[in-house]
């Protein structure tokens, strides 16, 4: 119960933050890469503290949501285009819940024909009826059993050695399936919802400027666990798939990084704290994505107005609820995949956010003393150029296939 | 004659070149300067960015405005200037475009899309507001194509205006009159209108549009919030401002008020309110949130025994200020127990020189102080009252529960509407 009393709006963001893109991709680019990867948990870390405090900040000074702010300090239309970005995005992510829900089920021998359009139905409904807020709560204590991750991680019994040295050691290669790797790894642990979804949290809760210290406590907690979690995900992944040579094509694959735990108890361990964490996401992002959007355009919204009320907000989250589902439901869809773009997405659509961010945190009208310091504004910058570097090099080396390697060799 | 349109659109005139009488460019359009004006507000300049700097131009200094071309009077009008932000000046497009504001009327807190501006008495006033998908759709550069698609469709875009008269904006830096029609028009809300628009508004305006209001309906709308945004709303407040408004509340509404916030900060508040009003809502307190007791008004109009029906409609007369219901008396002896009621009808009709004994029914309904919402839900409606004394363990006369204080109970969802 201590565990509920101490939650704020940073903990349970960031517990969201692991949601089925994120147990997938953490996988995969585990199994694939092994320990290689690992080096990218610290600067990610420090990134995704800067990024999400400086959400809460804004939340606490002016507040107002992200959107709201994007719409009164630059206007409708670009509010409108980042909207559209949004949306897109956003769809992606439910579309990897769906997917989530799918691929957990199907590890219990539920047809995803019948698990999915069950799951949207639930969604929807939990929305409407507005109990959302007390599934909540069941959801976050149902994510303890990430707990099971480090457990695995050590008995599993890596070399710890190795682990440490490439988790300080930046390695890089150069095709593009790395590089979108690593994308997905940033797009996943910094995706563009959670920056609107914690402000918006912080902004609900009706905390100031005053009372901001204890909030500030909360998102750098929040983000370290959640990237604990993630770091020793990667590790079971890598000392057990990785380690053998083998890869992961399916979700029961994956489920094998908790073998050393559970032995072959992995694949329900697996498939529960994954069923879990897609609900979770699939409830949220959906309602969270409606609300920014009328937030920003300046349409009602609330799940106690109704069709009639509030028309846009209503079909939006419909709309994304459908939408992803149905794309789940497409015969041989390949879901693994599926989680794993999106999250790519993610990325691309990240350091747009965080240009609008700077700009907000930057104005003196707007936040005061409350700006940001040089150190941040250093940090962050560096967080969007990385970002866009890759995205660039990504998009051209999916174009034009080899011109990394050929850059590279010079 | 400086324009030649009645109304013209903010968005169409943004960004539109500003020259001399020669046709040379002065600059590109930026924002205007709002003041206040006999019936809506006045545009007192006009302010562009030119290669020189951002330049401000009076209003009697514009020959054209139209949403082709704007042009000054002159080569070199006398009135150009440099322009310098101002503490608490109102421009048009910074301040009012994109921002929340709350419509009055729809008693709901919308966005400004775009601004209709309109010629009244050669000078250049802000009409209304555009809040609707018409707006969006011209501000986006869609307004054709949107057009093109409602009318294949063969459905109208709405218009969706509101008259300046009905607007407030929220947060202006620093604007008196903004402030004065607020309090006018917000004091003539439902406070359950009120409690919709605090639940969608910034924190920070929150106190803005309470600070407009007055004590009686800030208690009133602070009844009408969600425990969990009123705690927030109060949390807000300093402690001696809660205790002053908690004094102007039914001492039921205040108590239930109470019972949501934490322990510690109810019993602060009651320590800081007025002796008796504090007893009588610690009474209240103690008992069951859900239960007769906890439902009850203490207050309720009091009668003995041993006057007249005309002395019983004075004493009506002078108290129904202070008392919620008045539609039964009741009639108790000196140990406050109940000995006979009232309708205010019987009181109307009866002679005013009998005794009230006479005329005073003494087959009582009642419910005890525990009483279950059902148990008095049964006798409101088995008995057709509008409300129901409570008695406490010694048959003492406690208070009074009304039909909507139970009928509260039970709509939960239709009278207090649920949040997202």
């Amino acid at each position: 119960m201590l565990f509920l009393a101490i939650l704020g709006p940073g903990i349970i963001t960031a517990n969201v933050d692991n949601d089925a893109g994120g147990i997938t991709t953490y996988s995969l680019a585990a199994a694939e890469y092994g320990y290689s990867v690992l080096w990218m948990m610290i600067p990610t870390t420090i990134a995704l503290v800067v990024v999400q405090e400086m959400c809460a900040r804004m939340g606490a000074v002016t507040g107002k949501g992200l959107s709201d702010l994007i719409r009164e300090s630059f206007g409708v239309k670009i509010t409108f285009y980042v909207m559209i970005a949004l949306f897109l995005t956003n769809m992606g992510n439910s579309i990897s819940e769906f997917a989530g829900i799918a691929a957990s089920l199907e590890l219990f021998g539920i047809s995803k024909y019948v698990s999915v359009p069950l799951s949207a139905v639930v969604v929807w409904l939990l929305i409407v009826k507005g109990s959302y807020k007390t599934v909540e709560k069941v959801f976050l204590v149902a994510c303890l059993v990430y707990i099971a991750y480090p457990v695995a991680a050590f008995m599993a019994k890596p070399a710890w050695g190795v682990v440490l040295k490439a988790t300080v050691t930046p390695t890089f290669k150069s095709d593009s399936g790395y590089l979108m790797t690593l994308i997905g790894i940033i797009g996943t642990t910094i995706a563009p919802w959670m920056q609107f979804y914690q402000q918006s949290a912080v902004v609900e809760k009706g905390i100031t400027a005053e009372q901001y210290g204890f909030t500030r406590l909360d998102v750098v907690i929040g983000c370290i666990l959640a990237i604990v979690v993630a770091f020793f995900m990667m590790v079971a992944c890598s000392a057990t798939i990785h380690a053998n040579g083998l890869k992961i094509e399916t979700a029961a694959d994956a489920a094998l990084a908790l073998k050393p735990l559970v032995g072959n108890y992995a694949s329900t361990l697996f498939a529960f704290g994954l069923f879990n964490a897609s609900l979770f996401g699939a409830c949220i992002l959906p309602l969270s994505t409606a609300f920014y959007i009328c937030e920003g355009m300046g349409w009602e919204s609330g799940v106690d107005k109704d069709f009639e009320q509030a028309p846009q907000f209503f079909w939006l989250f419909t709309a994304i609820i459908v939408i992803s589902a149905l794309i789940i439901l497409f015969p041989n869809a390949p879901l693994l995949k599926i989680m794993f773009l999106s999250q790519v997405l993610n990325g691309a659509v990240l350091p747009f956010v965080l240009i609008f961010m700077m700009l907000l945190i930057n104005d003196k009208k707007l936040m005061g003393s409350f700006r940001n310091g040089p150190i941040y504004n250093v940090i962050a910058s560096i967080t969007v150029i990385i970002t866009i570097v890759l995205t660039i090099i990504m998009t051209l080396d999916m174009a034009v296939p080899g011109l990394l390697k050929r850059f590279l060799s010079f | 004659m400086k324009t030649e349109f009645n109304e013209i659109y903010l968005s169409s005139v943004i960004g539109r070149s500003v020259i001399n009488n020669k046709g040379e460019q002065l600059g590109i359009l930026r924002d205007l300067i709002m003041i206040p004006g006999d019936v809506f507000p006045e545009v007192s300049h006009i302010i562009f960015k030119s290669p020189k700097g951002v330049q401000s131009l009076p209003w009697s200094e514009v020959a054209l405005f139209t949403h082709i071309v704007i042009s000054s009077v002159g080569i070199n009008p006398p009135g150009l200037r440099p322009y310098e932000t101002q503490e608490g000046e109102i421009l048009v497009k910074r301040d009012l475009l994109d921002k929340q504001i709350v419509d009055v009327n729809g008693a709901k807190v919308v966005r400004v899309n775009d601004i209709k501006l309109g010629n009244l008495n050669q000078k250049l006033c802000i009409f209304s507001v555009d809040i609707g998908f018409r707006g969006l759709l011209r501000r986006l550069g869609y307004e054709r194509f949107g057009g093109f698609i409602a009318r294949s469709l063969r459905k109208e875009i709405p218009q969706t205006e509101i008259s300046w008269e009905y607007v407030q904006p929220l947060e202006i830096h620093s604007s008196k009159l903004a402030l004065n029609i607020a309090r006018n028009q917000m004091n003539e809300l439902h406070p359950a209108d009120l409690a919709d628009i605090i639940e969608n508004i910034p924190i920070q305006n929150i106190r803005t549009v309470l600070d407009s209001m007055d004590a009686e309906t800030t208690g009133e709308t602070l009844y009408e919030l969600e425990p969990e945004m009123r705690n927030v709303v109060i949390s807000q407040m300093d402690d001696e401002e809660v205790s002053d408004i908690l004094e102007e509340m039914e001492h039921d509404e205040a108590a239930d008020v109470l019972s949501d916030l934490p322990e510690e900060k109810a019993q602060e508040l009651l320590d800081l309110m007025d002796h008796d009003d504090a007893e009588d809502i610690q009474e209240l307190l103690e008992h069951e949130e859900d239960s007769a007791g906890g439902l009850m008004n203490p207050d309720y109009f009091r009668l003995s025994s041993d006057i007249t029906v005309g002395r019983a409609l004075q004493i009506l007369r002078e108290n129904a200020a202070e008392i919620e219901t008045i539609y039964y008396g009741y009639i108790v002896d000196n140990e406050e127990r109940l000995e006979g009621v009232i309708s205010l009808k019987t009181l109307l009709l009866a002679d005013p020189a009998i005794h009230i004994t006479d005329v005073m029914e003494e087959n009582i309904k009642s419910v005890t102080i525990d009483a279950e919402p059902v148990d008095m839900l049964e006798t409101l409606a088995k008995y057709d009252l509008i409300a129901v004394p409570v008695l406490d363990d010694e048959h003492k006369m406690a208070g009074i529960v009304t039909v909507d204080d139970v009928l509260a109970h039970y709509l939960p969802s239709i009278l207090k509407h649920k949040r997202r």
